[in-house]
């Protein structure tokens, strides 16, 4: 634990107060950056584990747009050259006292399973959407019903409202099970290079939006694997790849 | 901000570093992360309206009369000028997401133009 760390300790113990997240005891020290409500980080240290977080001073405290990117980049910041166990944003605990007993102390052990299991890993978002008119075209040109509502629909203009609800009720239920085929299809070839997987659920046209925990000695066989799949896609799905980032995804426990 | 691949896929693939719209960031930690138990939480004000805002989804018959235009719309005879095509595609795509994105920054718009203020002056 180097001094400034120690400088940087929480001493009050009545306010209350806002945890970005936990790692090991003496890994970081405090990033020197302006944490949430405009005030410093700091750590508060308990057996083993420390907790990066700032003393609010006016309670309650007020989420305002910039306390959002002061959350992610605190997370960052300590990210680059250590692990951290990120809180959702808005965890505040009644004192630096509640933190080191109902966090630290209570959850110790999951915390240092947590730890381990998220060493050398980051977390990769994707997000597969579909270039909807191509995809809309295969959907016309593979399903005949569809292709004669769409004949009816476009002679009936403007008259052809329910026509076009019967149209837009088939293409939807068309393009989902569509989706699903290539959810998996896709999911599948990206989770061979990582170590876990959370999906959100999506509604076309976006086919999968998901977090992907990737070792950082696989980063380039899985950034490889993303290049090459959204060749092969092409022109249906395009690809968004967000990340390296801190897996705020994976750091659920048992129980919460 | 997305960067556009270097490479051969280009437009087909984008890779950030780190989320940049409200709505990306939102989605990395908002329901995402350790979540400590009630009972020793103390209440944010502002959590619950965020945690609407993200949720925003659009009703069914809308979706559908949405998809409906857009097969309507399809020219399926590839041998059109190509210029008239590409007039005629595109919009309500972009127009739905729009209107999300749009609510999620409608409570916290002050905030944005904050936020580019901070960028700029960083620069």
């Amino acid at each position: 634990m180097s001094s400034k760390a120690e400088d940087a300790q929480l001493t009050r113990s009545d306010a209350p107060v806002y945890v970005y997240g936990v790692v090991r005891s003496g890994a970081v020290k405090a990033p020197n950056a302006e944490g949430v409500a405009q005030r410093p980080v700091s750590t508060i240290d308990g057996d083993g584990l420390a907790a990066l977080a700032t003393e609010l001073i006016s309670q309650p405290f007020r989420v305002r747009r910039r306390d959002l990117d002061r959350h992610l980049q605190v997370l960052e910041a300590v990210f680059e050259d250590s692990t951290i166990v990120p809180c959702a944003f808005g965890t505040v605990l009644q004192s630096a006292e509640s933190v080191k007993t109902d966090l630290l102390a209570a959850r110790r052990d999951e915390l240092l399973a947590l730890l381990d299991r998220l060493e050398d890993r980051v977390q990769l978002n994707i997000k597969a959407t579909y270039d909807e008119d191509t995809v809309l075209r295969e959907v016309v040109e593979s399903d005949a019903e569809i292709a004669r509502l769409r004949g009816e629909s476009r002679a009936l203009g403007q008259a052809g409202h329910l026509a076009n609800i019967r149209l837009g009720e088939l293409v939807t239920t068309a393009l989902t099970a569509r989706a699903g085929a290539d959810r998996q299809r896709i999911g599948d070839r990206l989770a061979e290079h990582a170590d876990d997987v959370v999906a959100d659920e999506t509604t076309v046209p976006v086919v999968l939006k998901a977090s992907f925990l990737v070792a950082r000695d696989r980063l380039k066989s899985f950034d490889s694997a993303l290049e090459a799949l959204a060749t092969d896609e092409a022109p249906r799905v395009m690809f968004e790849s967000i990340g390296p980032l801190p897996p705020t995804a994976f750091a659920a426990l048992e129980g919460a | 901000m997305a960067i556009a691949t270097r490479g051969t896929s280009s437009n087909y693939l984008q890779r950030a570093p780190s989320p940049s719209g409200l709505a990306e960031v939102l989605d990395v930690i908002l329901d995402k992360g350790l979540v400590i138990d009630a009972y020793v939480r103390v209440s944010v004000i502002g959590i619950e309206v965020l945690t609407i805002d993200a949720r925003i989804v659009i009703a069914s018959v809308d979706t559908y009369l949405r998809f409906a235009e857009a097969v309507n719309r399809l020219d399926l005879t590839q041998t059109e000028v190509a210029g008239l095509q590409e007039l005629r595609n595109g919009g309500s795509e972009r127009k739905t997401k729009g209107m999300i994105e749009g609510a999620k920054d409608a409570f916290t718009g002050d905030d944005d133009k904050e936020k580019e203020k901070e960028k700029s002056k960083s620069r």
